[in-house]
C-alpha cells in the first residue's frame, strides 16, 4: 500500500472532484521514523527537558542582576517594593522577578521570530503547497537546529509547519509560566529563558529557510553580491519608494511589479532595517557577475526617523518589527503615505485590503486618507511604485520642505538656553549644549561629531522646554557628511555549507583557527557606527573568521579602510580563516548556531537529531565561538543571545546591554568550578577559566579586544591552537589596555603554548613572578601550570557521555 | 565651595531607593574614613586629561586601589597608582560576592567610588550592588545617579572638575 502524502489529489473518473490532505495524523512521528537518523535522548524537548543542562551551565556561569526598577508592577497587589531582595505580596523575590521578566523578554524576541517565520510559512504554503522542496545549498543537514531540538529533518514547507506547532506550543507553556504566583526560584525562570531561547533559534531557522528555499535567495553562496548601503546612496531626485521592517514579503511583489512594468530604473528602492537586507538577498541565486541587487540598503533603525525627517520619501512601506511606533505621524507632516501590510503594525489605518486599487490612490494622493492598511500583497505590490510616481510628482509641486533652511537652523539654535534637559533625556548624554554654544558661533562641526552617535530616537526633542527640533538640526548641519555615506554590503549568504566546515572544522576545534567571532544585533552603539568596523578589521588581520547578521552586518558596510575599501571587498565571504561572511538578516543568525551544531555533527560526528545537549556540550568544550551584540537593543537580541547561553556560546554586549538587566558570569576565582569528565574514562580534568562568561557587558571596544580573543580559549585546543589564542590575547591587551593581561599565565599547560616570539621573556616572567620551574637548557617548562597538555582528552561536563574508567 | 546637588533631575525612577545628593567635601571625607574603599575609573576618564589628572591624585592622597574598568587602565600605566584593569559587569559580581578576597587578595571591600563611566551602564552596576551587597556607593561624576547610595547632581563638565578640586582638598 502506498502511503498517503499531503498535498491534492484528483480520483480517477469522478470530474470536478478534488482531495486535499493538509495534515495526516501522526505526521511528525512518522517524519521522525523516516529517517535513518539514530535519535538522541531529547526530541521536542518540553519546558523542562534539558533543566539539567541549564542548571549545569548556571552552576558556573551565574545568573547576575542588576534590575531596572526595584519594583513589581505585575498584578494588582502590587506595587512592590522589592528592593534589597525583599519578596513582594505574591512571594517572589527581586531575583526571581528580574529572571521572570529577562525570560519575558527573550520569548517576546523567540515569538517575534517565530511568528514572522509562521507568517512567511503561510504566505509560501499559500503560493507553493506544502509540497515545495527546500534548498538551502550544499548539505546534508538542511536544518541544524531544526533537528538538534525536534528530531525532524524537514524537507519541504509542509514539515516545517509541523516544526512551528512544536515551536508554539513551547512558547504557549512559557508565556503560562510568567503568570503570577507559581514559579519562585529564579533559577528556573532561568532555565525557562534558556528554553525559549534555544526554540527561538528553531523559529529563526525556519524563516530563513522557507525565505532562501522560496526567494531565490542565495544558499550558501560563497560569493554574494555586493549591495549599496547608507543615506547617501539614495538618489533623491528620482520618486522614492522606502521599505521598513523585517519581513520581506509584501516587498518580492513590489520588486516584481517594478519589473514588470519598466520601472526599476524610474524609481529608488531604498529598505531600513532587515527588510533592506533581505531585499538584496531576493532572486540572486546563482552566480555574482551578473547580478545586482534589486534594492538599496539604507541602514538601520538608527537611521528610521533621519530618513523620515530628510523628506526623501514618497511612499512608505511597512511590515514587522524594529519600526518606530511614529512612521505615520512622522510621515504625515511631509505628505508621506505611509501603507502597512501586517497585522503587527496597522497604526490605527483603515483597512484598504478589499477595495479597488485606483480608489486607494485617489485617497491616498489626494491627502484623504494618511495610509492603508493592505494585507493583499499583490495590490501592496502595485500601488506603493505607482504612488511613489505619483507623490513624487505631487509633493514637488506642493514644495514639500523638509529640513531646516540655514536661516530656520540659525534660529532654532539660538532658542537654547543650555537647561541641559536633552542631554538628561539623551540615551548617550550626548553634548547637545555645547553643540548649541558652538553652533550660535556658526560652528557646526559638534553636530556633525554628533550624528554618528546619535541613534536618532527623538528624546531630546521632547525634553527640550524650547521646542527646538533638535534632530533636523542635527541633521541640516550634517548634510555633507550624510550625501557621502555610501558604503557596500554583501548580500546575505544563508548556511554555511556542508563542504566548508569539512574543511575548518578541524581548525576550529584544535585552535589553529584563533575562532568565530559573530557580530550580531542592533545600532544602539554606547559611540557610533564605527566600532563595528574597527572590531572586525582588527579580528580579520588577526585571521579571526567573523561572521555578522543584520543592522551589525549594514553598519559594518558603511566604512571603508586605508585602500579605500570596505571589509566586504577586502576579505573573502568564505568560512574560512580571516573570512568575513554575512549570513543575512536577523533570522539569519540562526546559521551561526547552526555552523557550530554543524562543526560537532561534521568534524565529530556526533549525532544531531533530538541530541541537543551534547552538542551544546560539546560547543562549550571545544567551538572556539563568541558572539558580539555591540548595539543590541531589542528582545529579539536576548533571545538570540540566550539561545546562544544555552548552546554554550559567549555573548558580549556593550554597555547598553546591561539594561537587559541579566548577565552569566563566571568567577575564575572559584577553582572547584573549573572542572570537566575527560569522556575517555570519567575522570575530572581541570580547565582554564575560559570563557569567563556566557552573557556580559563591556565598556568599550577597545576593553573588548583582548576579552574576545580569550572568549575563545578552550580546553581542547592543541598547543598550537593555545599559542595562536594566546598570543591574539596578550597582543590585544598590550595593544588597547597598555598591559599584560594579570591571568595569561593560567592558560599555559607547557612550554609550546607560549607564543614562540615571547618564549624566551614569558618564561622569564613565570619563573620570576609566578616560581614556575623552567629547564632554561632545553627551554622546558618543569613545574608550575595547573592543568595537562592532552590533545586526545575529551572534555565534557556530562557524566553519561564518559566511559567507565 | 561649589554646589554639585542642585538638579538632581531623572530620565526615569528605577523604584523606591534614590541616592542621597553629596557635596564634595563630605565626599572627600567619607572616602577618607572609609577601611576598604575601591575607586572604579571608567574609561570616560580617557577623554578629558583634566578628568584624569584628578582620578590620579584621588588615588594617590587618598592611597586607594584603582579598578580601572573598560580601557581606562592606559591611562593609569605610569601613573604610579595601584591600578588593576578589571571588566565592571564582572566586578559588580564579584563585589556581591562575600568570600571574593578583592584585586589584592586582602579581602571584599566596603565603599566603591566611581568616576568615568557612562550614566546608563553604571546606575545598572549600582542597581546590582545596591539590592545585592551592603557595600556603600558614591558616585563623583557629572551626572545624578539614581542607584548609588550618594551622588552627585548633574552638573556641567566645569563644575565637575571644581568640585574634584575640593574633594581632594578633603580628603
Ligand atoms: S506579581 Fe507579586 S511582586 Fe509583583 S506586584 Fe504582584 S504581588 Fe507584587
Ligand atoms: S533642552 Fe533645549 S534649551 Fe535645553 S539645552 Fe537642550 S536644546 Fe538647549
Ligand atoms: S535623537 Fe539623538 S541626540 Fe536626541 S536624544 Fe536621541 S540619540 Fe540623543
Amino acid at each position: 500500500m502506498s502511503e498517503l502524502t499531503t498535498g491534492s489529489f484528483s480520483i480517477g473518473d469522478l470530474e470536478n472532484v478534488q482531495i486535499t490532505i493538509n495534515n495526516i495524523v501522526g505526521a511528525i512521528d512518522k517524519q521522525m521514523e523516516k529517517s535513518d537518523e539514530e535519535m538522541g535522548p531529547t526530541p521536542k524537548p518540553g519546558v523542562s527537558s534539558l533543566r539539567d543542562w541549564d542548571h549545569t551551565i548556571f552552576e558556573r556561569y551565574n545568573p547576575i542582576y542588576t534590575p531596572m526598577c526595584d519594583q513589581c508592577c505585575y498584578c494588582t497587589f502590587g506595587p512592590c517594593d522589592l528592593s534589597g531582595n525583599k519578596e513582594g505580596a505574591c512571594g517572589i523575590n527581586l531575583e526571581a522577578h528580574n529572571a521572570r521578566e529577562f525570560m519575558l523578554r527573550v520569548m517576546t524576541g523567540a515569538a517575534a521570530h517565530s511568528g514572522h517565520g509562521r507568517h512567511l510559512l503561510h504566505h509560501m504554503i499559500d503560493l507553493y503547497g506544502k509540497d515545495y522542496p527546500l534548498d538551502v545549498g550544499p548539505t546534508n543537514i538542511i536544518a541544524p537546529n531544526v533537528q538538534a531540538v525536534t528530531g525532524i529533518k524537514p524537507e519541504t514547507l509542509g514539515d516545517l509547519d509541523i516544526v512551528l506547532n512544536y515551536v508554539e506550543e513551547q512558547l504557549t507553556q512559557l508565556l503560562a509560566a510568567v503568570h503570577a504566583g507559581q514559579e519562585g526560584a529564579a533559577i528556573d525562570f532561568e532555565s525557562k529563558a534558556m528554553h525559549g531561547g534555544m526554540i527561538d533559534h528553531v523559529g529563526m531557522e525556519v524563516s530563513d529557510i522557507v525565505q532562501i528555499s522560496c526567494l531565490g535567495f542565495p544558499k550558501s553562496d560563497a560569493n554574494p553580491p555586493l549591495a549599496d548601503i547608507g543615506m547617501g546612496c539614495i538618489d533623491p531626485s528620482k520618486p522614492n519608494l522606502i521599505v521598513i521592517g523585517h519581513n520581506v514579503a509584501a516587498v518580492t511583489d513590489i520588486i516584481d511589479y517594478m519589473e514588470d512594468n519598466d520601472l526599476s530604473d524610474k524609481i529608488e528602492l531604498g529598505g531600513l532595517c532587515c527588510t533592506a537586507l533581505d531585499m538584496t538577498r531576493y532572486k540572486m541565486d546563482g552566480s555574482a557577475e551578473d547580478q545586482v541587487p534589486k534594492a538599496k540598503i539604507i541602514g538601520s533603525l538608527a537611521k528610521e526617523l533621519k530618513m523620515i525627517r530628510s523628506g526623501a520619501p514618497d511612499v512608505i512601506v511597512v511590515d514587522e518589527q524594529c519600526i518606530r511606533a511614529d512612521v505615520l505621524p512622522e510621515a504625515q507632516k511631509l505628505m508621506i503615505p505611509v501603507i502597512t501590510t501586517n497585522d503587527k503594525v496597522m497604526y490605527g489605518l483603515k483597512d484598504r485590503s478589499n477595495d479597488d486599487v485606483e480608489d486607494i490612490l485617489a485617497d491616498l494622493t489626494s491627502g484623504k486618507e494618511p495610509g492603508a492598511l493592505l494585507l493583499d500583497f499583490e495590490k501592496v505590490g502595485e500601488i506603493a511604485p505607482r504612488l511613489a510616481m505619483m507623490m513624487s510628482e505631487i509633493r514637488k509641486q506642493k514644495g514639500i520642505k523638509a529640513l531646516p533652511t540655514e536661516e530656520e537652523l540659525k534660529d532654532q539654535v539660538d532658542k537654547c538656553v543650555h537647561c541641559l534637559a536633552c542631554e538628561i533625556a539623551c540615551p548617550d548624554n550626548l553634548p547637545i549644549s555645547e553643540a548649541m554654544k558652538l553652533a550660535k558661533e556658526g560652528d557646526f562641526t559638534k553636530f556633525e561629531w554628533i550624528h554618528d552617535k546619535c541613534i536618532g530616537c527623538g528624546r531630546c526633542e521632547f525634553a527640550c522646554p524650547k521646542d527646538i527640533d533638535i534632530v533636523n538640526v542635527i541633521e541640516k548641519s550634517s548634510q555633507k557628511l550624510i550625501r557621502n555615506e555610501i558604503g557596500k554590503v554583501r548580500a546575505g549568504r544563508g548556511p554555511i555549507s556542508d563542504p566548508e566546515i569539512r574543511e575548518e572544522g578541524v581548525n576550529l576545534v584544535l585552535g589553529t583557527t584563533p575562532g568565530i567571532v559573530a557580530m550580531v544585533g542592533c545600532s544602539n552603539y554606547p559611540d557610533g557606527t564605527k566600532d563595528l568596523f574597527d572590531i572586525a578589521k582588527e579580528m580579520l588581520q588577526r585571521n579571526y573568521i567573523v561572521v555578522v547578521s543584520g543592522c551589525s552586518a549594514m553598519d559594518l558596510g558603511m566604512y571603508k579602510d586605508e585602500d579605500g575599501l570596505t571589509l566586504y571587498e577586502k576579505y573573502p565571504a568564505k568560512f574560512k580563516s580571516g573570512g568575513l561572511i554575512n549570513v543575512g538578516s536577523c533570522v539569519s543568525n540562526a546559521h551561526i548556531t547552526a555552523a557550530v551544531i554543524k562543526v560537532a555533527a561534521i568534524f565529530a560526528q556526533k549525532q544531531v537529531s533530538g541530541n541537543y545537549e551534547e552538542l551544546a556540550d560539546y560547543s562549550l568544550n571545544r567551538v572556539g565561538a563568541v558572539g558580539v551584540a555591540w548595539g543590541a537593543y531589542s528582545q529579539k537580541a536576548a533571545s538570540i543571545g540566550t539561545g546562544c547561553s544555552r548552546l554554550g556560546i559567549p555573548v558580549i554586549l556593550g554597555p547598553h546591554g546591561s539594561k537587559y538587566r541579566r548577565a552569566l558570569i563566571a568567577k575564575p576565582y572559584e577553582d572547584q568550578k573549573w572542572n570537566v569528565y575527560d569522556a575517555r574514562d570519567g575522570s575530572e580534568m581541570k580547565i582554564p577559566a575560559a570563557p569567563e562568561f556566557l552573557l556580559t557587558t563591556c565598556e568599550t571596544i577597545e576593553e573588548m579586544m583582548p576579552m574576545l580573543a580569550k572568549s575563545c580559549i578552550r580546553p581542547s585546543d592543541n598547543n598550537m591552537g593555545r599559542m595562536i589564542k594566546l598570543t591574539h590575547y596578550i597582543e590585544l591587551s598590550q595593544k588597547y589596555l597598555g598591559v599584560m593581561p594579570d591571568d595569561w599565565q593560567n592558560y599555559v599547560r607547557m612550554e609550546t603554548d607560549l607564543p614562540l616570539a615571547k618564549r624566551q621573556e614569558l618564561l622569564k616572567i613565570l619563573e620570576e613572578e609566578h616560581g614556575w620551574e623552567i629547564d632554561w637548557k632545553r627551554k622546558k617548562i618543569l613545574s608550575g601550570p595547573v592543568m595537562k597538555s592532552d590533545v586526545s582528552a575529551q572534555p565534557t561536563n556530562l557524566k553519561r557521555l564518559c566511559k567507565e574508567a | 565651595m561649589v554646589d554639585v546637588i542642585k538638579n538632581t533631575q531623572m530620565h526615569c525612577t528605577y523604584g523606591c531607593k534614590t541616592s542621597k545628593a553629596v557635596q564634595p567635601n563630605v565626599a572627600g571625607k567619607l572616602i577618607s574614613k572609609a577601611k576598604r574603599p575601591l575607586f572604579v575609573v571608567g574609561s570616560q576618564i580617557l577623554k578629558d586629561e583634566e578628568l584624569l589628572k584628578r582620578a590620579i591624585e584621588i588615588a594617590k592622597k587618598a592611597d586607594i586601589p584603582v579598578a580601572a574598568t573598560g580601557h581606562s587602565m592606559k591611562g593609569f600605566v605610569d601613573a604610579d597608582v595601584d591600578a588593576k584593569y578589571i571588566n565592571i559587569h564582572a566586578l559588580a559580581t564579584y563585589l556581591c560576592d562575600p568570600n571574593w578576597t578583592g584585586l589584592d587578595g586582602k579581602g571584599q571591600y566596603d565603599t566603591i567610588i566611581t568616576l568615568g563611566h557612562y550614566k546608563y551602564y553604571i546606575n545598572q552596576v549600582y542597581s546590582g550592588l545596591k539590592n545585592f551587597s551592603n557595600l556603600k556607593t558614591i558616585s563623583i561624576d557629572r551626572q545624578y545617579l539614581q542607584n548609588a547610595t550618594m551622588s552627585f547632581g548633574n552638573i556641567t563638565p566645569e563644575v565637575l572638575l571644581e568640585a574634584l578640586d575640593e574633594l581632594i582638598e578633603n580628603l
